[in-house]
């Protein structure tokens, strides 16, 4: 394998862990309430400019405002979930598709009437170190990001295998009634869904700040590629988002490679989207209830 | 797309089918209020252009909104409409969400600049190409969408990576310039065949009759047996399919006729600005304010994409003359690196955000109504005023008898 | 030649055989009952021959010509239509609309169409309805749209999933009567029926499935003698009317689970 396909491989899966932890957030919240969260990339968004703000106004550190952003994230969400989307849940498709949608929308253009929608990024002392892994050199940061992600992963792995809480996330994930029937709150189930997706997808915009750009617009691609991430997996399936993430991530950067403009990368996740949606729609690994 | 009842189909009043309930007669005085009111609006829309500089006008509009500001409100209003309109053959009468409509705008508009600079073609001929060129995009898209039975969610999500597909291909391709787009050839002096003017009056009438073709179509689609079907493909797929009703072959007709109309729009905005870039328009911004109009107005009625646009264009350019007119010309950027303390920052930014902030406060409000309307009003305006006229009188009847 | 003839008809899911080899024959001017104990595939067998769902082996013919891998809408412009066991009214239309789509089915010009609807929804005694959205109906009202929608459609074969399910005993005696003038205006039915009294009464011949296997045919007094019925499916239920109740719960179950399986969200339609 020559140096070029390494890198990209190397950095495509680097890439790809911190897409994992996007995905899981929006899996999470589809496997839990069946709910497709078309603004999940705003607070990717905003995650990315609390780590931004933090650093520039008081120099905090990305990977501690990643700790302070936990909760503070988690409760957005559980606000978010307990206001504006509980409504919705159990209604049609075309109306939760429309109202996230909206809040896409609001929050998009709340990022720029509160932050202009000039692109900024990071300075950080450490950006540019490297690691050398045979011929191919992969920054630092991005490796943190990546473990960071990979490890949230496995929490919320674990949480959901190993806590009551998580059981009963399952729970939900697996029938609605039933859990209604043996006394889950799914109220409550459903405010720790969204807030633990939010969470998450906050984290993983946040992991990335130190080396990639922040702007009002930078949220819907990522809501794209976590949709594409999810379906290749299998809906509401979180061994299979993260499996699918780093294909996505590999496909992204080889397919940089490959395309005649590297900003065409897209193009190649997009197509394999399309593919996977018309062939395979249960996902590679199968989806909620397969 | 939701549990209320619409006036599409529906209240034509039929001659006959409800001669005897109580309610016809005030229905059909009902239905032809709405008639007059219409024709008195259409009315004066048609002479505003004469009186849009006149002293009456500018006595009751905000300073600066007259002559040609102001019809330019009215362009929009007329050309969202009428977007919102292509949108609603597919979205609100189909019931089948498409996210990615600024695709087929941004086609129709390429494809008629195209046919204008390198051909010599007439926009007015490219308009048509435009039409045919994006239908058989739609076709397509919906072919393949419909024959693999995506709904719902997995229909949005392919419309949407459609969009970007073509947004990327649009961005890369140098033919026809790439990142930059196309500049339309100014021509000094216009005819009418370029579909280039020194006014504003004939772009303003092109897109009001544009806007009525458009409402004229999709009205006798509403009475016709295609309308009907796609009413019962939205609340029911199964059950259309099962009393006959070609779910796949009428999804596909309405993606294509929904598509041919958003190029025509496409060519109109190409016209009408003279400048075309992808960034600009096959966005998802745009893909979200085609289908706003007549998700507030009312998903799957004739008047609704209208009465949604009416409401919109207003309010968003309101906004943007009342709160984005000053700016203190600070960027956020030097206000972050500047040397003030922490206090004086604060308060600087403060004022950055009372003189309009980064902008946006437009599409917030866009935002806010969406939301309010999806959870107060998930029928839209129309279908709400009309359920609501419905309550009334109930309990007027209650009150009589 | 028979009207409707089914042979061989099979179903898998997965490791499950749903229907197994099921034969069913039709004649013109019948009215054919469908019986069997819950999951007994009842449901299912009617999917896989209106077209919804496509057989695994087996063969599916309408007057002669086979409709395997057709599309429902063109089964029903064939003539054959089915009604749904989970009532389907078009919500946000009126009664008549509702009907107005099927009369399309034959009629493509909105007057004649329209015609037709309002003489099905005489027909089935909708009229004093007949301004009412879908959405706002009783359950007996329900019912009868479903049934007025497929006879809008002109068809010559109607397959009826229980019509009856969750009407009062009035409003069964109603439908019965309605069944009755739809037949004498020439239409051929297959009904699937809980209420044993109702298809006893109703049907010339009956079929009962059993664990996906047609373990029986003929008329309804044999269908009563045959031991071996009484065994799969009476010998249960000698609290028939206690039982009616718990089994159309189930065969709603029955029902989901086997949508679930055909057409999960997104995936292709079978």
């Amino acid at each position: 394998m020559s140096d070029v396909y390494l890198q990209a491989l190397l950095s495509g899966l680097m890439i790809g862990g911190v897409y994992a932890l996007v995905a899981v957030g929006l899996t999470l919240i589809f496997g839990v309430m069946d709910i497709i969260n078309f603004a999940h990339g705003e607070f990717l968004m905003f995650g990315m400019y609390a780590a931004f703000f933090a650093s520039v106004l008081f120099g905090i550190d990305p990977y501690v405002t990643a700790v302070l952003a936990l909760p503070a994230f988690f409760a957005v969400g559980w606000a978010i979930q307990g206001t504006l989307i509980k409504p919705v849940v159990g209604k049609s498709h075309a109306i939760q598709i429309l109202l996230t949608l909206g809040l896409s929308l609001l929050l998009q253009a709340l990022a720029q009437y509160l932050f202009s929608a000039d692109f900024q990024s990071l300075k950080l002392d450490y950006a540019d170190a490297t690691l050398q892994i045979a011929g191919a050199r992969i920054g630092w940061t991005r490796v943190a990001a990546f473990a960071i992600s990979m490890g949230l992963c496995l929490a919320l792995w674990l949480f959901l295998q190993r806590t009551d809480t998580g059981k009963a996330l399952r729970a939900c994930a697996e029938e609605h009634e039933g859990s209604l029937a043996v006394g889950i709150d799914l109220g409550r189930m459903y405010k720790i869904a969204f807030g633990l997706g939010i969470a998450c997808v906050a984290i993983a915009g946040i992991a990335m700040t130190p080396f990639f750009y922040v702007a009002p617009v930078v949220g819907p691609k990522f809501t794209l590629v976590a949709f594409v991430i999810v379906v290749l997996g299998g809906l509401g399936n979180i061994p299979g988002a993260v499996a699918g993430a780093l294909i996505v991530g590999v496909v992204e950067s080889v397919g940089a490679l490959v395309m005649p403009s590297p900003s065409l990368k897209d193009l190649a996740v997009y197509v394999l989207f399309i593919l996977v949606l018309l062939f395979r729609p249960q996902g590679l690994f199968g989806g909620k209830g397969a | 797309m939701a549990p209320s009842p619409s006036p599409g189909p529906s209240p034509a009043p039929s001659p006959g089918a409800s001669s005897g309930t109580l309610g016809a007669p005030p229905r059909f005085f009902a239905a032809s209020r709405a008639r007059i009111f219409y024709l008195v609006v259409l009315a004066l829309l048609l002479l505003l252009p004469l009186v849009s500089e006149s002293a009456a006008v500018e006595a009751v509009m905000p300073v600066g909104l007259t002559g040609s500001a102001l019809l330019h409100v009215f362009v929009l209003i007329f050309f969202f409409a009428f977007m919102s309109q292509a949108w609603n053959i597919i979205g609100g009468f189909a019931g089948q969400l498409s996210i990615g409509h600024a695709a087929f705008f941004g086609i129709g508009a390429y494809v008629s600049t195209i046919c204008y600079v390198h051909l010599g073609l007439s926009p007015w001929i490219g308009m048509l190409v435009a039409a045919a060129v994006t239908s058989v995009f739609g076709a397509g898209l919906g072919l393949v969408s419909f024959h693999y039975g995506l709904k719902g969610p997995f229909f949005a999500l392919v419309t949407v990576a459609f969009a970007e597909i073509t947004r990327l291909v649009l961005l890369h391709w140098e033919f026809v310039g790439a990142a930059n787009g196309i500049l339309l050839p100014f021509e000094p002096d216009p005819t009418f065949w370029q579909f280039q003017f020194k006014g504003k009056e004939p772009y303003y009438y092109i897109a009001l009759v544009m806007m009525l073709c458009s409402i004229a179509l999709v009205a006798w689609i509403a009475r016709s047996r295609f309308g009907y079907y796609l009413h019962a493909i939205r609340q029911d797929e199964d059950a259309a399919e099962a009393v006959g009703v070609p779910t796949k072959r009428c999804k596909i007709q309405a993606i294509a006729l929904s598509a041919a109309l958003a190029g025509m729009g496409g060519t109109f905005y190409a016209q009408y600005t003279q400048y075309i870039v992808p960034d600009d328009m096959v966005v998802g911004r745009v893909s979200v304010e085609i289908l706003l109009g007549a998700v507030i107005g009312g998903a799957g009625t004739v008047m609704g994409p209208i009465i949604g646009a009416f409401i919109l264009i207003p309010v968003g350019e309101a906004t943007r003359v009342i709160f984005e007119g000053g700016g203190t010309g600070v960027s956020l950027s030097t206000l972050i690196s500047s040397d003030l303390g922490f206090g004086e920052k604060f308060v600087a930014y403060l004022d950055y955000l009372a003189s309009g902030g980064g902008g946006g406060l437009a599409v917030i409000l866009y935002g806010v109504l969406l939301m309010a309307v999806v959870l107060g009003m998930p029928g839209g305006v129309l279908p709400w005023l009309s359920g609501l006229r419905q309550r009334l009188r109930r309990r007027a009847d209650q009150a009589g008898g | 030649m028979s009207l409707f003839e089914a042979s061989g008809v099979t179903k898998r899911f997965g490791g499950l055989t749903a229907v197994n080899g099921v034969d069913f024959r039709v004649e013109t001017g019948e009215i054919v009952g469908l019986i069997g104990p819950n999951g007994a595939g009842k449901t299912t067998f009617f999917n896989l021959i209106s077209g919804f769902l496509k057989p695994d082996e087996g063969d599916v013919v309408f007057e002669g010509a086979s409709i395997v891998g057709q599309k429902p809408s063109d089964i029903c412009k064939r003539g054959m239509t089915r009604t749904f066991q989970i009532v389907k009214p078009f919500a946000e239309m009126t009664v008549t609309d509702n009907v107005l789509v099927g009369a399309f089915n034959h009629h493509r010009d909105a007057g004649s169409a329209r015609k037709r609807a309002r003489a099905v929804i005489e027909l089935v005694g909708l009229g004093p309805q007949a301004d009412k959205l879908g959405g706002e109906l009783t359950v007996g009202g329900r019912k009868r749209v479903e049934l007025a929608k497929a006879l809008a459609t002109e068809p010559k074969l109607m397959l009826l999933d229980e019509v009856m399910a969750g009407l009062t005993p009035s409003e069964v005696a109603g439908m019965i009567e309605v069944l009755g003038r739809v037949r004498e205006a020439g239409v051929t039915m297959v009904i699937v029926e809980h209420v044993m009294q109702v298809i006893m009464n109703l049907s010339d011949r009956i079929y009962v499935l059993h664990h996906g296997e047609a373990i029986a045919e003929g008329r309804p007094q044999e269908i009563l003698n045959n031991p071996e019925v009484t065994k799969a499916y009476l010998g249960d239920s000698f609290l028939a009317d206690q039982e009616a109740a718990d089994a159309d719960k189930a065969a709603w179950r029955e029902s989901q689970a086997a949508r679930d399986e055909g057409d999960g969200s997104g995936a292709p339609r079978p």
